[in-house]
């Protein structure tokens, strides 16, 4: 039942960035600058063709891009299943999720190189390492650069489409109150989720597993996507926290929501530990060459021990931190494990990238990564900050809003 | 509050401002509780029933028969043979274990998601489960050859003093099979229970007082009860929830840790998985579809119920669709000639017209779940479900049997045909199912009535509680001209 | 319907031991409930057809200890998982599958899991019902007529007479004050029986019913028995054919066995070269190798002493072979452990002699006549002889330019 204090409570609200957006943008995208020229520089210095500073910034990228994906798809699974619990937190990951542009111009400098013939990412661009190479030279139909470069576009140009779709929709909606916007909404979920598996997917084949190009795995995009969502949804509860202590949505976001959200991360920390198991078990089990230079990789010369770190640190740790209820209710606690999620979810990203640049001389680490880290998280931020503009926080027209803010676990 | 009018037996109707209600006609706790419970008090059943029991029956005998001549003179009598040494037994197995999927998954997950509308065909879809398990374990346990040494499957002490074979993805069967099997029942029993005390407290002659009354274990209702009640069937929804994607991923591993071409492939986990939940979702729905019109369950098992569930086989089927695409895709992409070869020989080799069949199935006919008309007609529904079925049969023995029909040695290639008792024992493990699942429909309740309750707008006790008034189970809710929409009803938040 | 005044119904019967009041609603019972309790009542409850929310903190009941005993659970769980195939595939019966090492981590993942569900899940049933003291087929409460709704549709509250603040009247006031719609006085039954006869009977000889068949294991299993314990099905056992020896009455003389038609010899029976097949020249032991010696044969020998022989009697022909070794440490009552090749009594028999111990079996040791070709017995017996002599061996068997490096 929709409690007359729930109704009340959002009026009451802060619900808008304000002036904190004008004040937070430049400084983000001034700092953002500044660290990916600084970058740029030390990986000039390096000397090695730019070929650490691409990798690094391909882990970052990913690390980035991923955050965007999974809080597109809490959006997208929100309105297929209409629910009502998420409402409060809905607008925060829309805006989280519609950052296409931005990512669209970070990605030029992974894109940009490939195109202009540089081999430093992707063995396969070369024409040299694909001349009598048999396996190279049966996938040059697929890993080719043009054809590289459409799909990119493609990729964008699906995820543009349909993080626009859902803010705008949303937007006009806290201006008209229409409920039909909401089923809209839900009517176009449905091809919405089918479009981004497809394109997830492909993006991660594409822009990680061609890494390795010899090496192949089908539950390869599942991998990617389950650390998606739960980058996704720990930068959502960051963001809320981060609003609430600005003062802002103190009302609407409560502990139930957190619980909820909390719920979720347990939950995908669960199911990324049963990706990643069943593509290692299948692998180490049948014991194929071909498929087992990737892990290999992955436990010889040092990287043994960030292969531990990601199983005790994403999964075991994480898993029985989330677990007590009470773990999932306290917005500080809550905020401690999605950096922790976060930190490690990087360091997938760093370990499904690195080892292809330095396989032999063990994890690289330097400022670069920082660097380069933080440039396009601030990049990214200052143009959340953007999206976000003077509109409401929380779709403030939405008809189930009422449910979300009555929302209580028992 | 609002109030809209809808037609009669429609609560399809979308409207974000308001929920819609979970159960039709006006329901009290009072209504609840006689729809239900006259089910299994009726002294006859609708003649129907009678009907499907003589059938299924009849089959359950054939698949006994079956077994005991496979026992007495061997599996030879069965088609399988070098180079395919599964075939009939494991892809049953497999589609058995995959039905049983849907109903762990509506009373543990959608319970964790806090989707209410699960509370009426929870009950149906866990013993559906339960029974689907029951068809799936006789197939393993016979293909091993010697049944009565099934038990050497279990570390005991013997004296042997041999143990197991823990690195086997056979041993992890038993285990994840046995597990689940364990587990479902619990569940389902402890659902059960408060159910059963109704049942017990209506009872009319002693002998039903005292069998509901022992299984019911003496349950009280009370508030001390219920708070631990609660919290066990949270914990519980807890462990399933896990379990159910083990138990379909070990099964996958059973083919996946092999070297087979088109066995040996990463995605093979989860995509198992949806696909257990695919078939699963799809049987329920075939067999909800006349058990609600049958026995009058249609005010609690409503359209909308239905409707849910073909959404869920919808987002399934696509899942299916996109491990179907994948692998063919990483086939190619792997550059293995042998996984090449495997692909291409499924969908033109000699068994293409089963490939076929199952793609059509499996991810051609739930596409029409994209259509409202489909999803909330009940003939449509069940003939897209009637095909998901047969699809994924088709699609474990496209699995099985083309991979082996034509692995690594061309000169042992062999063309697999099922022998008469292959198919004696499909239709009879049909025949047992549906057995288990009529003797269910007839003696237990087949709505979980205290859940339906605990979910009903207002909790409200029937208007006198003096003289109660049966309220009338509406069959066909002619009588209704409308309903409100109440506020707080919702199918998930 | 508060303010009326309730009925109250009271059956003959034993002493009173509980009332029990019906309300109207949800509401009305929750409201009740907090009333009872801040009247200081112990033994106490509601009784509704579904768990009401907010009930919990009405009666004021604190969180159940379950989530612990699950947790609990599942920690046994999972070390009785790790340990059961640590202990049963790498310490008690170490064995190599398809190269993977004895405790293989990865392949022990799946049981473990299976096994944290089953041990949670366990103690999550058991643990509800202990707690929940169920089963408990009777209770005063039932004796209630209106209690039977409770159900269904009826909302119940009920104070036990074994309440230390427990008085009759008291607690009827308490009742009525709190909105009882009825009340009803539960007595103890005056017959002093309270579930029927037949249960205990029926629980009594469902529970001897399933003692009997792990009692039949177990006694069969205890006793030492010539046939095999358990033998349902015959498989080869019956077979339409004649053994030898056995009578048959279409031949004369009824013997089943046919004898070799005289003057013929069957197909590859022509061994009149005894010293080859028999390893014997009339009743002697033959003492030279009635085949080529050579390095091929010794190494032919040695290969197939490694697959035939070195299981019992071990590489070096000890004695110290795998199974020997299990054997003797598992006590087994008719092993006779092999003599070492280098004993004595076996080095000084004579070629023929080893020939025929290997070809007839000798004590526990079986024929391998039937796995062993007559050439490779010969060298295995050929490679038993280099064994023998590389234990016994004296400087002057080793060649002359050698013997410097061994001073």
């Amino acid at each position: 039942m929709m409690r007359p204090t729930a109704t009340l409570r959002i009026h009451d609200d802060h619900v808008t960035l304000a002036a904190l957006g004008a004040r937070a943008f430049p400084l983000l995208a001034g700092i953002g600058l500044a660290a990916l020229a600084l970058a740029a520089v030390l990986g000039a210095v390096r000397g090695d063709g730019f070929s650490y500073f691409f990798h690094s910034y391909l882990t970052n990228y990913c690390f980035v891009l991923s955050i965007a994906l999974g809080a597109l798809f809490f959006v997208l699974i929100q309105h297929a299943t209409r629910a009502g619990w998420s409402v409060a937190v809905r607008r925060i990951s829309e805006i989280l999720a519609a950052n296409v542009s931005v990512l669209l111009v970070l990605f030029l400098p992974v894109l940009a190189p490939v195109l202009l013939g540089s081999h430093a990412l992707y063995e396969w661009t070369s024409p040299a390492a694909v001349a009598g190479d048999h396996l190279l030279e049966h996938k040059s139909p697929y890993l080719n650069v043009p054809f590289f470069g459409i799909r990119c576009v493609f990729y964008f140009a699906v995820w543009w489409l349909i993080t626009r779709f859902f803010l705008r929709r949303s937007v006009q909606q806290d201006h008209s109150g229409d409920a039909s916007l909401t089923l809209s909404m839900e009517r176009f979920s449905g091809p919405a989720l089918l479009l981004f598996a497809v394109t997830v997917t492909f993006a991660a084949f594409d822009w990680l597993m061609s890494l390795e190009p010899r090496w192949f795995s089908t539950i390869y995009g599942i991998y990617y996507f389950s650390g998606a969502i739960l980058a996704g949804v720990a930068a959502i509860v960051l963001a809320a926290a981060a609003l609430q202590a600005s003062g802002r949505l103190t009302m609407s976001v409560t502990a139930e929501h957190y619980h909820d959200l909390g719920k979720l991360l347990f939950g995908f920390v669960i199911f990324w530990g049963y990706i990643a198991f069943s593509q290692y078990m299948l692998i180490w089990y049948a014991n194929i060459p071909e498929e087992t230079v990737y892990y290999l990789a992955r436990q010889t010369n040092g990287w043994a021990g960030v292969s531990l770190a990601l199983a005790f640190g994403h999964l075991l740790v994480p898993f029985v931190g989330l677990l007590p209820r009470s773990m999932k209710r306290r917005k500080g606690v809550l905020a401690f494990w999605c950096v922790w999620l976060l930190v490690f979810h990087w360091l997938d990203m760093y370990w499904l990238v690195m080892p292809n640049y330095s396989p032999d001389a063990g994890p690289p680490f330097g400022l670069i990564d920082v660097a380069l880290l933080v440039g396009l998280v601030c990049l990214y931020l200052a143009s959340a900050v953007r999206v976000a503009g003077g509109e409401a926080l929380v779709p403030i027209k939405d008809p189930r809003l009422g449910e979300s803010l009555a929302l209580e676990n028992f | 509050m609002s109030t809209i009018t809808l037609p009669a037996e429609d609560n399809t109707t979308d409207d974000p401002r308001r929920r819609a209600p979970l159960t039709m006609g006006g329901q009290t706790l009072t209504s609840i509780t006689e729809t239900v419970a006259r089910i299994a008090e009726r002294p006859r059943p609708p003649r129907a029933w009678y009907v499907a029991f003589a059938v299924s029956s009849t089959l359950t005998a054939a698949l006994i028969l079956a077994a005991i001549y496979l026992i007495a003179v061997g599996v030879g009598v069965w088609g399988n043979n070098v180079p395919v040494a599964w075939a009939f037994d494991i892809v049953n197995f497999v589609f058995w274990v995959g039905i049983g999927h849907a109903g762990t998954l509506i009373s543990a997950i959608l319970f964790l998601f806090r989707q209410r509308w699960r509370t009426s065909v929870n009950r149906f879809a866990e013993a559906m489960t339960i029974f689907a398990v029951i068809c799936a374990g006789i197939f393993p346990a016979i293909h091993i050859g010697r049944v009565w040494f099934v038990y050497w499957l279990a570390p005991y002490v013997n004296q042997m003093a041999v143990w197991p074979n823990f690195r086997s993805p056979l041993l992890w069967d038993v285990f994840a099979v046995g597990t689940y099997a364990t587990v479902s029942l619990l569940f389902w029993y402890l659902g059960m229970i408060p159910d059963l005390a109704t049942l017990r407290d209506r009872a009319t002659s002693r002998v039903r007082r005292i069998a509901y009354g022992i299984f019911a274990l003496g349950w009280r209702g009370s508030g001390r009860q219920w708070h631990r009640y609660e919290r066990a069937y949270m914990l519980l929804a807890g462990l399933a929830t896990p379990l159910v994607l083990s138990v379909h991923s070990v099964v996958s591993f059973d083919f996946a840790v092999s070297v087979v071409p088109g066995w040996h492939t990463t995605i093979f986990p989860p995509y198992f998985v949806a696909g257990a939940i695919f078939s699963g979702f799809a049987m329920v729905v075939t067999l909800m579809v006349p058990a609600r019109a049958f026995f009058g369950l249609k005010d609690l098992v409503t359209l909308r119920h239905l409707e849910n569930m073909n959404k869920v086989i919808l987002a399934t089927g696509c899942m299916v669709g996109y491990a179907y695409s994948i692998e063919f895709f990483i086939a190619w992409y792997g550059g293995n000639p042998y996984e090449q070869f495997a692909f291409i020989n499924r969908a033109f080799g000699p068994y293409t017209w089963a490939y076929w069949i199952m793609v059509t199935c499996n991810v051609v006919a739930p596409q029409a779940f994209w259509f409202k008309k489909v999803r909330t007609t009940p003939w449509m529904m069940v003939i897209v479900c009637i095909l998901v079925n047969i699809g994924m049969w088709f699609e474990r023995f496209v699995i099985v049997v083309t991979s082996l029909s034509r692995d690594y040695l061309p000169s042992a290639w062999e063309y697999y045909r099922p022998t008469a008792v292959d198919i004696t024992m499909l239709l009879g493990s049909f025949g047992l199912f549906f057995t288990l699942f009529l003797l269910f429909c007839r003696y237990l309740p087949m709505v979980a009535m205290a859940e339906v309750k605990a979910v009903l707008p207002h909790h409200h006790a029937a208007g006198d509680w003096q003289t109660p008034a049966p309220a009338e189970p509406h069959a066909n809710g002619e009588s209704h001209q409308g309903i409100r929409y109440p506020d707080q009803v919702s199918e998930g938040h | 319907m508060a303010e009326k005044e309730p009925t109250i119904a009271d059956a003959p019967g034993g002493a009173v031991a509980a009332l029990v009041a019906q309300f109207a609603g949800p509401d009305e019972l929750v409201e009740a409930a907090s009333q009872v309790r801040d009247a200081g009542y112990r033994y106490w409850d509601t009784h509704t057809p579904y768990p009401i929310h907010g009930m919990d903190r009405a009666m004021g009941i604190r969180p159940t200890v379950l989530p612990w005993m699950v947790l609990a659970g599942g920690v046994a769980g999972a070390a009785a998982a790790l340990l059961m195939q640590w202990w049963m595939n790498a310490v008690d019966y170490p064995y190599i599958i398809s190269g993977k090492p004895l405790f293989s981590l990865p392949a022990f993942i799946p049981v473990t899991f299976e096994l944290i569900v089953l041990f949670s899940a366990l103690t999550a049933f058991v643990g509800v019902l202990a707690l929940n003291q169920l089963p408990q087929l009777w209770h005063p409460v039932f004796q209630s007529r209106r209690f039977a709704r409770a159900t269904s549709d009826g909302f119940f509250l009920s104070i036990e007479a074994r309440d230390p603040k427990f008085e009759e009247s008291r607690a009827a006031e308490l009742l009525q004050s709190a909105g009882a719609v009825a009340i009803d006085v539960c007595r103890m039954p005056a017959t002093g029986r309270e579930v029927p006869t037949g249960v205990y009977w029926g629980v009594a000889t469902l529970a001897i019913l399933a003692i009997l068949p792990p009692l039949g294991v177990a006694w069969y299993r205890s006793g030492a028995k010539k046939l095999p314990r358990i033998h349902p099905i015959l498989d080869m056992d019956a077979q339409p054919k004649y053994r030898a020896q056995a009578f048959n009455p279409l031949f004369p003389g009824g013997m089943a066995s046919r004898p070799a038609v005289p003057g013929t010899i069957a197909q590859g029976e022509m061994d009149e070269n005894t010293a080859l097949y028999l390893g014997k020249l009339g009743e002697q032991w033959v003492d030279e190798f009635p085949v080529p010696v050579s390095m091929e044969a010794v190494q032919r020998g040695r290969e197939r002493f490694n697959i035939y022989c070195a299981p019992c009697h071990g590489l070096t022909g000890e004695g110290d072979g795998m199974v020997s070794q299990r054997a003797t440490r598992r006590a087994e009552p008719n092993w006779v452990p092999p003599l070492s090749l280098h004993a004595e009594p076996v080095r000084v028999q004579p070629v023929g002699q080893l020939y025929n111990t290997v070809t007839n079996g000798i004590r526990t040791m079986p024929p391998y006549a039937s796995q062993i070709s007559v050439e490779d017995r010969w060298a295995i017996v050929l490679y038993v002889k280099a064994l023998q002599r590389s234990q016994h061996a004296t400087l002057d068997d080793v060649p002359e330019e050698m013997r410097e490096k061994l001073r």
